[in-house]
């Protein structure tokens, strides 16, 4: 364990966008959610939920989609992506519950959902998918530190249980990155006929599945050159073709779902929510589509960020749509979200960043900047997934 | 088996009896607890106040200027909870704090709420508001004063109506009553009872003269209930867990056995 790292100007820069979130947390505490955010009586969600919950839950698919791919689907030249994708899973719900908690309007009762039996409510199949899911990534990661302590009795008893952890983080995601979506699926008179759809699922679903591997690959090229090592773009390409593909169909999906609901009328009228609407498919879905199409263009560093930050604007978008843009209530109802909220938020996406940042330098995280220890038994053993070793082959 | 006082309770807003005195608003505040506000005209129609329904406001007379014949006349309309027999705010509630009682009120259960605000996001009516300036902020909403009508009295708003305007009783002689006044002054009413299967059927049935979206009601809404849109997806998540879980442990056994014998076939 590396602990002697040297702070940036970009950690600096992180710690205090942080600073500014805990500032404004400090003043939602004490003076109310009003004080620092316009969510209203119309729009009670915002950009709050839009954002720090739906989008980073979205986001946070990269643990599962990689972890799919590696453990489950048997990819092996996807493992240094592993790591990464769990860690940023983990810290992308740590963001989203901490949203949650300055979110929330009575945060210390936010255990009640855990003593609740309430199965037809949405949430509190989320609250429950999202609690274990995290207590399986920290699990997952905690793998990590106790090598690197040398704590051979613990890691022994954590290897025996991985594999069923393991499975259960994957097929907990799917329950709650669709649950998410039949949340939304609740209120078709208030979301505008381009977005509410009785697929909504299916579609927070596969669009979890294709923010995955964009973040997976633009960490990856991140890492790449702060860290300073090279990428192996043989395989970031490999899975920018996967990415084109969940990309492809997820916008098939889109367009499928909105011709069969005859909503295309609504896409091709003018107005503020069509633009909404084409800017989500053509920006977020279709250039990154093309994009990732394109050989040289998977082959180029420059390109591959420019398609994966595309999918997650696209991603984002979609989630914002849903949840605040597309929703009508009543018509001299207003919301535009307060430099308060989006604060807040930035302060949450910074702290994330930094931990991330931070322990990347201190742990083997990326196998590019650590040797594989060259021990056969663990190279066979399932639970030395998270290890580099499964790199040698 | 239900006794007759078990039998679930219905209000008529009969909107075409309102002589906009808003009685009914200060009669709501006063059984609530609900604090007066500091109220201004809005750009809006007339002497309503406030605009909308708030966390203070549980009940709001609405003033509809319409052309009714040659000359612009007022119209009142009613906001409150509608009591839905199959709440979309209770089915989206993560702590059960919204509940459907026998007798027909939806209540809160304040110990419950977390304050997710899912009820509001959820609800057709657009009724449950928020105290978002409160630090232990709480849900409101009418509650059809369910410790009265558990004791047996009436709600608040309906004891104080001087037009009868609210009347208040078993759900089904209440339907009957509604039938009967449409049928007897065709003149009077439109041929629509607001309530009786809106979303599945509510407690609360409102009567007009004019149609109900020239007086701000939410319309063409659904008449099955809401909570079904969920319930289809939730209902097979057990199953889609299961299913999911053993075909993922399966396909993961199988890629396991496949490397460790490409590993053994190196190492052989």
């Amino acid at each position: 364990m590396n602990w002697r790292i040297r702070l940036t100007w970009w950690d600096l820069t992180l710690l205090a966008v942080m600073a500014v979130g805990v500032v404004l947390a400090v003043v939602r505490y004490a003076g109310g959610i009003a004080t620092v955010a316009n969510i209203n009586n119309a729009y009670p969600w915002g950009w709050w939920v839009g954002y720090g919950i739906m989008t980073m839950i979205a986001v946070g698919g990269v643990g599962f989609t990689i972890t799919l791919l590696v453990e489950v689907f048997g990819v092996h030249r996807f493992h240094p992506l592993l790591r990464p994708a769990v860690l940023m899973a983990l810290l992308c719900y740590s963001g989203a519950i901490i949203m949650l908690m300055v979110e929330l309007g009575r945060p210390w009762m936010v255990w009640m959902i855990l003593v609740s039996w309430a199965p037809t409510a949405a949430l509190y199949e989320v609250g429950w998918c999202a609690f274990l899911y995290l207590s399986v990534l920290a699990f997952e990661f905690a793998q990590v530190p106790l090598e690197e302590l040398g704590w051979g009795r613990v890691l022994r008893i954590t290897r025996m249980i991985y594999m069923p952890l393991m499975l259960l983080g994957v097929t907990l995601s799917h329950l709650h990155q669709s649950s998410l979506g039949t949340l939304m699926t609740l209120i078709p008179h208030k979301i505008d006929v381009l977005w509410w759809s009785e697929q909504l699922p299916l579609l927070y679903l596969f669009s979890a599945m294709m923010a995955g591997p964009a973040l997976a690959i633009l960490e990856y090229l991140a890492a790449a050159r702060w860290l300073g090592f090279e990428p192996r773009m043989e395989m970031l390409a490999s899975l920018a073709r996967i990415e084109a593909w969940l990309v492809g169909l997820f916008l098939a999906f889109q367009v499928g779902d909105l011709v069969s609901r005859g909503a295309v009328g609504a896409a091709l009228s003018g107005g503020w929510l069509a633009l909404s609407f084409w800017v989500e498919i053509g920006l977020g879905l279709l250039l990154p589509l093309v994009l990732l199409i394109l050989p040289e263009v998977r082959q180029s560093r420059g390109g591959l960020a420019t398609a994966c930050a595309l999918v997650l604007f696209g991603l984002l978008l979609h989630r914002l749509n849903v949840t605040v843009i597309g929703l009508r209530v009543r018509h001299w109802e207003t919301y535009i979200p307060s430099l308060g909220e989006i604060g807040i938020t930035l302060g949450i996406t910074a702290g994330a960043m930094f931990v991330f940042g931070v322990l990347v330098r201190m742990l083997p995280i990326h196998e590019e900047l650590t040797p594989a220890p060259a021990s056969p038994r663990r190279a066979v053993a399932p639970a030395a997934a998270l290890r580099g070793a499964r790199g040698l082959s | 088996m239900t006794t007759p006082a078990q039998k679930p309770k219905a209000m008529i807003q009969d909107n075409t009896r309102c002589i906009g005195c808003r009685a009914c608003m200060v009669a709501c505040k006063s059984w609530n607890n609900r604090p007066a506000d500091h109220t201004d005209f809005f750009a809006g129609p007339g002497y309503q106040n406030p605009r909308d329904l708030d966390a203070n406001n549980y009940t709001l007379i609405t003033f509809n200027e319409i052309v009714t014949g040659a000359k612009p006349d007022w119209v009142f309309g009613r906001q409150l909870c509608m009591h839905c027999d199959h709440p979309a705010c209770a089915s989206a509630c993560p702590t059960t704090a919204l509940t459907k009682t026998a007798l027909g009120p939806v209540v809160f259960n304040q110990n419950r709420c977390i304050g997710c605000r899912a009820c509001m996001q959820a609800c057709p009516f657009l009724i449950p508001k928020y105290d978002y300036e409160n630090l232990a902020p709480l849900i409101h909403k009418c509650t059809f004063c369910a410790d009265r009508v558990e004791a047996g009295l009436k709600p608040a708003c309906a004891t104080v109506c001087p037009t009868a305007a609210i009347s208040f009783g078993d759900r089904d002689e209440m339907v009957a009553e509604a039938k009967r006044r449409i049928a007897s002054a065709p003149g009077t009413y439109i041929p629509e009872i607001y309530g009786l299967d809106e979303v599945g059927g509510t407690s609360v049935l409102h009567l007009s003269s004019v149609p109900f979206d020239q007086i701000g009601y939410i319309t063409g809404l659904p008449k099955t209930p809401m909570p079904d849109l969920t319930h289809r997806w939730l209902r097979v998540t057990p199953h889609f867990f299961a299913l999911l879980y053993a075909v993922f442990a399966g396909l993961t056994w199988i890629t396991h056995r496949r490397s460790k014998k490409q590993h053994e076939g190196k190492t052989a």
